[in-house]
């Protein structure tokens, strides 16, 4: 067994959903060998965009190709007899199963937590469901945006004098996937030394509740309730300023204190920016003063004629040469050219194969000196590993893999 | 679910943990929710920014008040040692020795600073797991670069991507990648390292930028830009395919309900939902292409109707018909929500100073074991003692001198 990967030698199998997906790519990516069944038509996934030179082709799917690159895809029917019982083996020989169905839709296949069990007692078996196992909402239909909605953090996004709005990119579902990545290989962990595994059951909305950060204590302990308040400063000199190229998200202040506020001086003092003294005047230590309109709007008069006048860069470079939590807002092309993204080689090549070209992906979220992270291959061709996987199945008859959709 | 109880999955993993502040102090929280008995050194010399932050229990502040530093450091215990002294150093290195890993979020070379750095820990105790979760990495020309949750939303690319497209980026409103992006990506890594070293016996160094989990967070539209040139921009809530697919107001002081149709038949139960208004039944508005057209139009004709409507009952009224709705709820709505409440997902418990008060639970439960948190947040220092005697062979009389002499501080 390779020591060259962290996750060697597990199995994982996943009923492939838009709610597993993050969760699979984790484990494969530290070495686990990542099974993904699709249903003959393909996974959900595969018909989202954005696609490769937009055609929208279930092999072209650059939604599909993140979340899947280096898992093997099998296709199988589980709502069909001989692709339920090429399942149950399937993950009869697995250490993890990943399943994002509503709850008991997969009891009628056998595919269900108790029916496993009994093929294999060291099963971890991980469900990650919008709402839970349980509860009134257990079949609720969802998307992203209703659960971001239920789990509160719609609530705190936007504009003061807009609706709630949207973070970008399924982070409700993603959220579901990274939770149950923790919690799927602790449970790993113990079912190995125990020789037992166990029932993971994932709730997405209380995953949502989770980024809340104080808002509940807020409220519990203080009585008040947090809202949205994009667009405008959090506090004088924190937030997102117009630059001449973009914009800068700056807090001159710090978090929970002004330890910043001085170095926000020195750096505009230094910069000659018109009016900067007058922000060493003692009011500007006093953090409830900072929270006043007025001292918004003296800050801004101060300084927006200063940050528009700059670029991102200038104002990224010298204000942290002042040491000052600043950073420019990036847009997608200004990660991809991030000096220190690209000095540590963050981003990484995978081939498609289905078109041959490669693709520039994010890469390694951590490194571990030992056993670093890597993709095992592109995304999958849908079935692509039906004959590599579906032959391992001792006793499979072959003709039922080929029903299933065997290449 | 099955009645064989198993205790906690993460039991007899010990955790040496100087996080302090955000994602460094939820990753720890979470694996000792999961069973690891997680060891929180701090020092009242220093405090942790958090203990000093909003909100604090009726509104009186103290280190052992604040709601968000309990909601993080619940099921921990914690020891205060002064890192500045000499002999601190010392005992934290004693207590690196004991434990299998170490966490820290602070800038790199700080660790280092103290004496504790992986080099020099290691070689002490090689098989040791060593996490350090700096802003931007222990390596490339902007490591020491500073920031906090805002700031990253803001370099990592998620605040461009959220908002109006024409107005300034708003992000979540939040420091997200301090909740869930961070935090979770360490856990997981961190419990990947314990499957490796229990293999082989070996330890290692995990490096982790806080802005590389959170770009991970975006792939979509980092490949639309690396293989289409398309460098995406903010849409507020339109879908790229469905409409509607947005927030609509509903009846009281700032109450909205999110709805998303996906496919005819859900747009036709949502007119029926809505009460058939003849203006939501013309024909424009059957198929999705017409949808999509006009969907501005659209937005403001379904919110138009969804103003006299409950957003809670409209909800439900939608969801009886298979519609994709979710009333959009603040922070009261959230701890009486009937969902979360069945679920268990807030948990109380009693502090000494605070009394009782809410806790997130995780968002995951265990067939056979339990999930965190059960123990209530400690106060500062509160097991410098317990955790002297038990691991670091002191004598109560040696805990006391050294408290006095402003080590255990």
């Amino acid at each position: 067994m390779s020591d060259a990967r962290a996750l060697a030698g597990v199995r994982v199998v996943e009923l492939a959903s838009t709610l597993t997906s993050y969760c699979g790519k984790l484990f494969a990516d530290l070495g686990a060998e990542v099974v993904l069944v699709e249903p003959p038509e393909g996974s959900p996934e595969r018909r989202e965009g954005p696609f490769i030179d937009d055609r929208p082709d279930p092999e072209g799917s650059l939604t599909f190709a993140y979340f899947n690159c280096g898992k093997k895809s099998v296709t199988l029917d589980v709502g069909h007899a001989a692709g339920a019982d090429s399942a149950r083996r399937l993950i009869g020989g697995a250490d993890l199963f990943l399943e994002g169905t509503p709850p008991g839709t997969l009891a009628a296949s056998g595919l269900d937590y108790a029916s496993l069990k009994r093929l294999n007692p060291r099963l971890v078996y991980t469900s990650i469901t919008a709402f839970g196992q349980d509860g009134s909402y257990a079949r609720f239909a969802y998307s992203d945006l209703t659960l971001l909605a239920l789990g509160g953090l719609l609530y705190l996004g936007g504009y003061t004098d807009s609706p709630p709005l949207r973070v970008y990119g399924n982070q409700a579902l993603q959220s579901a996937s990274l939770f149950g990545a923790v919690a799927s290989v602790s449970a790993l962990y113990a079912a190995a030394a125990r020789g037992v595994g166990q029932h993971v059951d994932v709730s997405a909305q209380e995953c949502v509740a989770l980024a809340l950060e104080n808002s509940v204590q807020m409220y519990e302990l203080e009585g008040t309730v947090r809202r949205r308040f994009g667009g405008e400063q959090r506090q004088a000199g924190t937030g997102v300023f117009p630059t001449q190229d973009g914009y800068v998200c700056l807090m001159a202040a710090g978090i929970a204190s002004n330890r910043f506020w001085r170095n926000t001086v020195q750096w505009l003092c230094a910069e000659g920016v018109p009016g900067a003294q007058a922000l060493n005047d003692p009011e500007w230590s006093d953090l409830d003063y900072l929270n006043t309109a007025e001292a918004k709007r003296r800050f801004g008069e101060i300084f927006l004629p200063y940050s528009r006048s700059k670029t991102s860069a200038y104002l990224y470079e010298t204000g942290q040469r002042h040491r000052l939590p600043i950073c420019p807002v990036c847009s997608p092309a200004e990660l991809l050219a991030n000096r220190q993204l690209n000095a540590r080689g963050y981003f990484v090549q995978a081939l498609h194969a289905a078109t041959g070209r490669q693709l520039t992906l994010p890469g390694a979220p951590y490194r571990l000196s030992v056993t670093p992270w890597a993709l095992q291959g592109g995304p999958p061709r849908l079935g692509e590993h039906n004959g590599e996987i579906l032959s391992r199945l001792g006793g499979a008859p072959r003709a039922t893999a080929n029903a299933q959709g065997g290449a | 679910m099955s009645a064989e109880r198993q205790p906690p999955v993460l039991e007899g993993v010990r955790i040496a943990d100087f996080s302090w502040i955000g994602a460094g102090s939820y990753a720890t929280k979470l694996l000792a929710d999961l069973g690891a008995e997680v060891i929180k050194i701090e020092s009242s010399v220093y405090p942790d920014l958090l203990r000093t932050s909003r909100p604090f229990k009726d509104g009186v502040p103290g280190v052992n008040r604040s709601g968000y530093f309990a909601d993080r450091n619940a099921s921990k215990r914690s020891i205060t040692i002064n890192m500045k002294s000499e002999r601190g150093r010392e005992l934290a290195k004693a207590l690196i020795v004991k434990s299998d890993v170490v966490c820290n979020n602070f800038a790199p070379g700080v660790m280092d600073r103290w004496g504790v750095g992986y080099e020099t820990v290691s070689a002490l105790k090689p098989d040791l797991i060593f996490i350090s979760m700096s802003m931007q990495g222990a390596t490339g020309p902007e490591k020491d670069y500073i920031g906090y949750g805002m700031t990253m939303t803001a370099l990592a690319g998620l605040q461009h991507l959220t908002g109006l497209p024409e107005r300034l980026p708003v992000g979540t409103g939040t420091n997200y990648p301090d909740h869930i992006p961070n935090p979770c990506h360490a856990a997981f890594a961190i419990v990947a390292a314990l499957i490796h070293r229990r293999r082989t016996g070996r330890g290692q160094f995990i490096d982790l930028a806080q802005t590389e989990p959170t770009v991970a967070m975006l792939g979509p539209a980092v490949l639309d830009y690396s293989v289409n040139g398309r460098n995406q921009t903010r849409t507020g809530n339109a879908h790229p395919v469905f409409a509607p697919h947005g927030v609509y107001p509903c009846a009281g002081e700032d109450r909205w309900i999110a709805i998303c149709v996906e496919n005819d038949a859900q747009w036709q139960a949502l007119v029926e939902a809505l009460g058939g208004a003849p203006s939501l039944s013309e024909a424009r508005w059957r198929t999705a292409d017409g949808r999509r057209r006009e969907r501005e139009a659209l937005d403001k004709l379904i919110a138009g109707h969804a103003r006299s409507h409950e957003a809670g009952d409209l909800m439900k009224r939608l969801q009886a018909r298979g519609v994709p709705a979710g009333a959009v709820l603040d922070a009261p709505g959230v701890l009486r929500d009937e969902q979360l409440v069945h679920r268990g997902h807030w948990r109380r418990l009693d502090h000494p100073e605070m009394g009782v008060t809410t806790y997130n639970r995780q968002p995951f439960q265990l067939s056979a074991s339990e999930v965190g948190p059960t123990r209530r947040a400690p106060l500062l220092g509160e097991h410098t003692e317990e955790i002297c005697t038990t691991l670091l062979g002191l004598s109560p009389a040696e805990v006391r001198e050294l408290k006095e002499a402003g080590v255990l501080v």
